[in-house]
C-alpha cells in the first residue's frame, strides 16, 4: 500500500504542472554583462548557463550579451581586449568553467572581469550537490548579482504558495515551495479543504499555515524537511494569520475566542499568550517590524480596514494608524531595510499593492490591475511578488523597486499566497 | 466529529556541508561556497466526516442563507426573515443545533475577509441568542473567500458569495 502511494506520488510530482517566467517590463538603465560559454561537458555547461541567464534577466537589472552577440570570444584572461566589449557598452564580463571530478562531485569556477577597470574582480568556486545543477547555477547568479550590484542576490532563495486544482468539482489544495524561479516545485502538504497564508520562519527551515483540514481555520507549523507537524494551539476556536517574529521565538496571531478577531503574540517555548489588541471592530493581518520593536496589523475601527501599528518596547502603548489614503489598506508588510511598508491598497475599483516610505507622506502604486493581493518581498528588498486574478484565475507576478516586472503563472489551476523566504545562501 | 489522518509520504534527506569563505585580495574577491540543501517532505492532510450526524432533523435548514453588503455585517430586512423561521424550527425541537459559516467575496485580502466571515457569522448567532436560542446550541465558522459559491468576478457573483449558512 505504502509502496503503491509513493508511486503514485512520483507521477503526481512528475507531471505536476511547473510555473512559466515571463519578463513583461525591465529596468531603465541596466547593467550589461557579456556572459562568454562555459567550458566543461557541453549539456550540463548549457543548463548552468542558461539558468544563470534566467536569473539575471528577471531581476530586470541586466542585459545579457552571449558568445554571438560579441566582437570576441576570449577564454582566458590574456586573450581579452578589453575594446571588443568596451564598443558594445558592456560592463563586465563572466567566464566559467564546470569541473566534474567523478558522478559525484561537481564543481564550478568562474571569474569576472570589469570592462572599465580592465581587470578581474572576482574568482569563485561553488560546490555543487549531485543532480542538483539548478541549485548551482542559482549560486552563481548570485555571486555575480552581489559582486555586480552589491546587493545580496534572491536566486538562491525559494518561493511558498498555495495552489488549488479542481478535477471533478473536487478542490485538491497543495502547499508547495519552489526555488526562486517558480521551478523545482515540491509539495509540502496536500489536502482537500483550503489553505491560506503560508508564512516562512526566520531561519527558513520552517514554515507556518492556516489549514481548514478540522474544519475551521488552525495554524500549524512545519518541519521542511522532517515533514513533522503540529497544530500551535488546540483549543474550539477560529486561529488565524501567522507571523513569525525576526528571532523565531515568538508567533503573532489572530484568535477568535470572544467571537472577533484579535491579535495576540504565542511564545513559542512557553506556549504563553499575550494579548495584543482589544477592540469590538476586526483586527487581523499582523507582521512585525525586522528589528522586533513593532507589530502593525489591519483593523477595522475607523470604519474601513487601514494599518495600525503598536509599539512593543512601550509598555501598554497604543495602536498608531499609519495609512490615511483611501477606503481599503490592508495585509502590510515591511521593507527588509524598516524604511516603509508593503500593503494591499484599494484605488478606485480596484485592489493594488502600494508601497509607502515612512519618510515621504504619499502612497507609491506598485501594480495596476484589479484584483492584486498577498505581497511578499524578497530578502534583499529588491522584488514583491504577489497575486493577481486574470480572467477568475489566480497567478503569481512580481514587479522589482527598479521598476522590472515579471510573472510566473500556472498552466493548470490556481496559484496565490506567494511567500518568500530569507537567504538560504 | 471531524478525525484528522495525517499520513507521511516521500522523504529527501540531504546531508550537506556549508562551508562559505570570504577572503580579499589586492580588491578581488575570492570566495568559495557549497551548495546547501535540507531536503522536503510531503505530507498529506486528509479528514473524514463522522456520518453518524443527524442530517435528516436538520435538512430543515439545508438552505438557509443569508446575503451582506461588501464589507458589512449586518442583517437586512430579508435575512431576519429568512431567520425567524430558523428560530422557531429550533423552539419546536430542542434538539437541534447549528453551526453558521460566514464567507465573503474575493475583493480585498483573505485574513481580513476570513475575519469579516467571522463576524457575519456571529451576527446571525446573535439573532438566535435575542431570540432566546442558548448559545450551547450555536456554533460559528468562517470560510472567508475560501468557498465561493459563484465564480465571476463581477458585483452578481460577488453578491452571492457574501453570506452566512445555517446548517
Amino acid at each position: 500500500m505504502k509502496k503503491q502511494l509513493f508511486i503514485l506520488l512520483l507521477m503526481m510530482q512528475s507531471i505536476s504542472s511547473e510555473l512559466m517566467l515571463e519578463i513583461t517590463k525591465g529596468s531603465d538603465d541596466p547593467y550589461s554583462v557579456a556572459i562568454l560559454n562555459f567550458s566543461g561537458s557541453e549539456d550540463v555547461s548549457r543548463t548552468i548557463q542558461g539558468v544563470i541567464i534566467n536569473d539575471l534577466k528577471r531581476t530586470g537589472e541586466f542585459r545579457v550579451l552571449e558568445e554571438n552577440q560579441l566582437l570576441s570570444s576570449p577564454s582566458a584572461e590574456d586573450e581579452i581586449n578589453y575594446d571588443d566589449f568596451k564598443l558594445l557598452n558592456i560592463d563586465y564580463i563572466v567566464m566559467a568553467s564546470i569541473i566534474e571530478e567523478d558522478a559525484n562531485n561537481l564543481y564550478a569556477s568562474y571569474k569576472i572581469f570589469s570592462v572599465k577597470k580592465k581587470l578581474q574582480i572576482r574568482t569563485s568556486k561553488v560546490f555543487g550537490i549531485p543532480n542538483k545543477l539548478r541549485q548551482l547555477a542559482h549560486y552563481m547568479s548570485d555571486g555575480i548579482y552581489e559582486e555586480i550590484t552589491g546587493i545580496k542576490g534572491v536566486a538562491s532563495t525559494r518561493l511558498l504558495y498555495v495552489t488549488e486544482e479542481i478535477f471533478n468539482e473536487e478542490s485538491s489544495f497543495k502547499l508547495i515551495v519552489a526555488d526562486a524561479d517558480g521551478l523545482n516545485e515540491q509539495i509540502l502538504l496536500r489536502s482537500t479543504e483550503p489553505i491560506i497564508s503560508p508564512s516562512w520562519s526566520p531561519d527558513s527551515k520552517k514554515v507556518a499555515y492556516v489549514s481548514f483540514e478540522t474544519g475551521v481555520a488552525k495554524v500549524f507549523i512545519q518541519d521542511i524537511a522532517s515533514g513533522e507537524r503540529e497544530m500551535v494551539l488546540e483549543n474550539n476556536f477560529q486561529i488565524s494569520s501567522p507571523s513569525w517574529s525576526p528571532n523565531g521565538k515568538f508567533l503573532s496571531l489572530t484568535l477568535y475566542q470572544d467571537g472577533n478577531a484579535e491579535i495576540y503574540i504565542l511564545n513559542l517555548k512557553n506556549k504563553n499568550l499575550t494579548r495584543l489588541t482589544n477592540h469590538y471592530s476586526i483586527d487581523t493581518e499582523s507582521s512585525w517590524s525586522p528589528n522586533g520593536s513593532k507589530i502593525m496589523f489591519t483593523s477595522g475601527r475607523s470604519g474601513s480596514p487601514q494599518l495600525y501599528e503598536i509599539n512593543l518596547r512601550k509598555f501598554n502603548s497604543k495602536p498608531t494608524r499609519i495609512t490615511f489614503d483611501g477606503n481599503y489598506n490592508a495585509k502590510g508588510s515591511y521593507l527588509p531595510n524598516g524604511e516603509g511598508i508593503i500593503f494591499v491598497h484599494r484605488k478606485d475599483r480596484s485592489f493594488q499593492i502600494a508601497l509607502k516610505y515612512f519618510n515621504e507622506n504619499f502612497v507609491r502604486p506598485l501594480t495596476n490591475s484589479k484584483l492584486d493581493e498577498s505581497p511578499s518581498i524578497s530578502p534583499n528588498g529588491n522584488v514583491i511578488v504577489y497575486a493577481i486574478s486574470e480572467d477568475g484565475v489566480s497567478l503569481l507576478s512580481g514587479v522589482t523597486l527598479s521598476g522590472a516586472r515579471f510573472r510566473l503563472p500556472l498552466k493548470n489551476g490556481e496559484v496565490r499566497e506567494p511567500s518568500w523566504s530569507g537567504f538560504l545562501r | 466529529m471531524i478525525n484528522t489522518n495525517i499520513f507521511k509520504e516521500k522523504n529527501f534527506i540531504g546531508l550537506f556541508l556549508f562551508i562559505f569563505v570570504i577572503s580579499s585580495c589586492s580588491s578581488m574577491n575570492v570566495t568559495e561556497e557549497v551548495v546547501y540543501d535540507g531536503g522536503i517532505r510531503t505530507v498529506e492532510a486528509s479528514i473524514k466526516e463522522d456520518s453518524t450526524l443527524d442530517y435528516e432533523t436538520k435538512a430543515i435548514f439545508t438552505n438557509a442563507t443569508v446575503y451582506f453588503d461588501f464589507d458589512k455585517f449586518n442583517l437586512n430586512s430579508k435575512s431576519l426573515q429568512t431567520l425567524k423561521s430558523a428560530v422557531s424550527a429550533m423552539k419546536d425541537n430542542e434538539s437541534i443545533k447549528i453551526t453558521i459559516a460566514g464567507h465573503a467575496d474575493e475583493r480585498g485580502t483573505r485574513e481580513y475577509n476570513l475575519a469579516l466571515g467571522q463576524r457575519r457569522a456571529e451576527a446571525v448567532k446573535d439573532y438566535f441568542l435575542l431570540n432566546g436560542i442558548s448559545s450551547s446550541r450555536v456554533s460559528v465558522k468562517s470560510y472567508g473567500e475560501e468557498q465561493p459559491v459563484a465564480y465571476g468576478s463581477n458585483e452578481e457573483s460577488y453578491a452571492k458569495n457574501r453570506r452566512a449558512e445555517i446548517n
